[in-house]
């Protein structure tokens, strides 16, 4: 069935974290030569570890590694890697921008053009000019890395990650080797026009190199590579080769989330629809836009209901979210809340007192990590808390303080020694829990939700789900974003389908449920 | 039953003094300090009049640094304490002969002043806080100078306020009392107030606290009017104490002296931990250094400053080292 020779191929590789979580369980993967492959599956099932095993960063406890067929061991630090022609692009370690394009290419690389302990310049630019000419990359030396687009600045990434295991293992030249680039989900921060040239970048390059394109944008993948490997908790779950046999998105999407039985989910947690009857509008959004981000939003939300806002990752469907709260701004948009028009360019503050709440999973951005349980839960709520209210030196009423915080600690059964623990020594599900726990006592409007259980395990989750669902019978209505379709079932009564910036489709519960079951 | 009671207010209040020890380094230093002098030189260290001069200092060292203290929280800083401090003093006598002995509340009114402007100028204008609170020290030590020599006068001093340099209470200097006041507002905003907890907010993590809802600008110019306000207050305890008259001559290590005190207190100049409270823990510890060292046999005064400079170097880095653990008040 292979037609090509494997140049790297990992068998059987496992890898276990504090005794415990099993991140790798015995998965095999096959490079080829001159391919793009491409890694896919959900946050948390084993892409990144796998990642860092290739590339020196972890050590495997079991498996065993071939190159060309010869039997070597896993590489124990980054240069090891280098040296057999692996190297990775992060996704987030980035550029540093007020570099010159040749500066940033050599980074940690210039003791190989030193001599005396000068820089040879000229050396320097007839082999970065070389590189540049044998990847097409069009762009004078000499630029400031900041006045590039995103994509080239990726390019050029890249062109250095190859030059630099050319640098390892020869003088910089084109060499025997045949270099494995791995790119850590590279289209992150890209809009959609540079994610098209990137890979037509990467395309045109492949027949030098090999790529592993770590991902969960299916689109992409199945647009942009020869092969693909689904992992799902720590194993390959399926192997597509593309050149072969057909696959579809629906399929593809299934094996990376796995089988759920999307009603048993439903029914476990739902006890019927919020009916739109009889309910106001709280929440209208008409012709919402952000250029390069999303078109022409528009919806209306009612009171006590949920609508998610759904779509591969990139499709606009987070932006929106931030915008709504104002943590960015769109170019354009109508919002009213309650009938009252807010603004564009409105600071979350004042959205605050209209009744608009975000609660995202990132606690890292949300909390006061340093700060006591009990300051966390009552930073929203100070007017809750205030003995005397002059305006700017509001007196806080500890007692109150006191009563509040434990009053959500005990209703979510966050677990902490006290409300005087500070947040940095409780648990990831507890840390959410004092997040979204600050929204329970304020009781806004409308609670936007980001990812609102990424990151925790499956009881944690259940607990949030539970404290969204009560705030919902309560009458708040929400707004959800989140890379788990069944975090939908579970939460929306009515889910817009958003692709490359605009509302698709707009299904029901039911109606969600049955394309995803189907 | 009673028994009972008291072993556990002993635990809390065992507690509590752990917690205080764990989270204020700076108590160790001022216990350590005060230990060795002793030892070294009891009879010049523990007499009445070294003592009522350490009191002395600490007041002048805490007014000056527990304002900008407030800023430094928010991981922006503050120098601007030297220029509020003496022209404000100026201000004080050139509308002496106007208002009378109100003219002393000019001093607050001029440091929230010029917080106000530091503040707007700061998050309106983007510049780095440094370099603005910089020049507005230079600028008005300058225009300070300038009052002096076009009024003709050596020191600009307000006799009538002699009244104020007479202690109440035998043995403690009056700036000592004057300072407790601005003392115990400080303490009061930081821990007791929505201002404080906003300020600290901003600095621990400013993302979260504009998703918690902070007005984060705002509060970042109320932070700069805290500052103005707390050492244009302090500044008075430092004007009784020069006898009644402001400096009128910049010196660069008065300025120094604010900031070290701040950062041996254990604020970290990143923001959002520590507090006022450390900072007149800090003020202790500068005031102890070089009074200790003043005292001891064949250290020379005139190297005095050379030595003071290098340990505070030495004491930075050790602070910033233990702050890197978990030590949160």
């Amino acid at each position: 069935m292979e037609s090509k020779s494997a140049l790297l191929e990992a068998r059987n590789v496992s890898k276990t974290f504090d005794n415990t979580v099993k991140a790798l369980d015995g998965v095999n993967i096959v490079v080829h030569e001159n391919e793009i492959l491409s890694v896919v599956g959900e946050n948390g099932a084993g892409k990144s570890t796998l990642m860092k095993i290739l590339v020196g960063v972890h050590q495997p406890e079991k498996g065993e590694l071939y190159y060309n067929g010869q039997k070597i061991r896993f590489p124990k630090n980054p240069l090891e890697a280098l040296k057999l022609g692996i190297s990775i692009v992060y996704q987030e370690r980035g550029v540093i921008p007020h570099l010159k394009v040749y500066q940033f290419l050599l980074l940690g690389l210039e003791e190989k053009f030193t001599r005396f302990g000068r820089l040879q310049l000229k050396k320097i630019f007839d082999v970065s000019k070389s590189v540049f000419e044998e990847l097409g990359i069009n762009v004078s030396l000499n630029t400031f890395m900041y006045e590039l687009p995103l994509s080239t600045q990726k390019m050029i990434e890249i062109a250095r990650s190859i030059l630099s295991i050319r640098l390892t293992v020869g003088n910089g030249g084109p060499s025997d080797i045949t270099p494995i680039i791995i790119l850590d989900e590279p289209t992150a921060p890209l809009s959609l026009e540079e994610r098209n040239g990137l890979f037509h970048y990467i395309q045109n390059i492949k027949k030098n190199n090999s790529f592993i394109f770590v991902s969960h944008i299916i689109p992409e993948v199945m647009r942009f590579s020869d092969r693909i490997y689904v992992l799902r908790d720590g194993k390959v779950v399926a192997h597509h080769d593309l050149s072969s046999a057909e696959v579809t998105e629906d399929l593809l999407f299934r094996e990376i989330v796995g089988r759920v039985s999307y009603y048993d989910l439903y029914s476990k947690y739902r006890y019927g629809v919020a009916e739109r009857e009889g309910k106001g509008v709280i929440l209208s959004v008409k012709k919402m836009s952000k250029k390069g981000y999303f078109q022409d939003i528009s919806f209306d939300l009612y009171e006590g209901e949920c609508i998610g806002l759904f779509g591969p990752s990139g499709c606009g469907k987070s932006e929106v979210a931030k915008s709504l709260f104002g943590v960015i701004h769109s170019d354009h948009e109508e919002i009213y809340v309650g009938g009252s028009k807010i603004k564009p360019k409105t600071a979350p503050y004042v959205r605050i007192k209209k009744g608009v709440g975000y609660f995202s999973g990132d606690t890292g951005k949300e909390l006061f990590i340093h700060w006591p349980v009990y300051k966390n839960l009552s930073i929203v709520n100070f007017e809750k808390i205030i003995k005397k209210a002059i305006k700017l030196v509001s007196i806080i009423n500890f007692k109150a303080e006191k009563e509040l915080s434990e009053k959500i600690v005990k209703k979510l059964r966050i677990r902490t020694p006290s409300v005087q623990a500070e947040c940095h020594s409780l648990s990831g599900g507890n840390k959410q829990k004092v997040s979204v726990g600050k929204w329970l006592e304020k009781s806004p409007r409308i609670l936007i939700l980001e990812d609102p259980t990424i990151g925790i395990d499956v009881g944690a989750r259940e607990d949030i789900y539970e404290v969204l669902l009560e705030m919902k019978r309560n009458g708040i209505s929400m707004i959800l974003v989140s890379d788990d379709p069944k975090e939908y079932v579970i939460l929306c009564d009515k889910i817009i389908m958003m692709s490359e910036g605009r509302i698709q489709k707009v299904y029901s519960n039911e109606e969600f449920r049955k394309v995803m079951e189907a | 039953m009673s028994r009972e009671f008291s072993l556990q207010q002993t635990k809390f209040v065992l507690g509590y003094a752990r917690r205080l020890v764990r989270g204020n380094p700076a108590l160790w230093a001022i216990i350590g300090l005060m230990l060795i002098f002793s030892a070294i030189v009891p009879d010049k260290f523990l007499s009445t009049s070294n003592l009522i001069a350490i009191l002395r200092n600490f007041a002048v060292t805490s007014m000056l640094a527990v304002g900008p203290t407030f800023v430094i929280l928010l991981g922006s800083i503050d120098l601007s304490y030297m220029g509020i401090w003496m022209f404000g003093g100026a201000l004080v006598w050139l509308a002496y002969p106007y208002l009378g002995l109100f003219s002393i509340f000019l001093y607050p009114i001029f440091g929230l002043l010029v917080g106000l402007f530091n503040g707007i100028v700061y998050v309106k204008a983007k510049i780095p806080s440094f370099i603005l609170t910089l020049a507005m020290t230079a600028v008005l030590a300058f225009l300070t100078t300038y009052v002096r020599n076009i009024s003709g006068v050596l020191t600009l001093t307000v006799p009538a306020y002699d009244f104020l340099r007479v202690s109440p209470v035998p043995y403690i200097p009056s700036p000592f009392l004057l300072a407790i006041p601005t003392i115990v507002l400080a303490i009061f905003v930081m821990f007791f107030t929505k201002l404080g907890t906003y300020i600290s907010a901003i600095g621990s993590n400013e993302e979260g606290a504009k998703l918690a809802g902070i007005n984060v600008a705002r509060y970042k110019i109320l932070a700069f009017m805290t500052s103005g306000f707390f050492v244009g207050l302090g500044s008075i305890a430092i004007f009784v104490h020069l006898g009644n008259q402001t400096r009128v001559d910049f010196d660069p290590s008065e300025l120094i002296r604010g900031l070290a005190a701040i950062v041996l207190g254990g604020t970290p100049l990143a923001g959002g931990l520590g507090g006022p409270h450390r900072t007149l823990l800090g003020a202790m510890v500068y005031v102890l250094i070089f009074n200790g060292l003043f005292l001891l046999p064949g250290v020379d005064p005139n190297h005095l400053k050379l030595y003071i400079g290098t340990l505070l170097l030495g004491a930075v880095i050790i602070a910033s080292k233990a702050l890197k653990g978990a030590l949160i008040a």
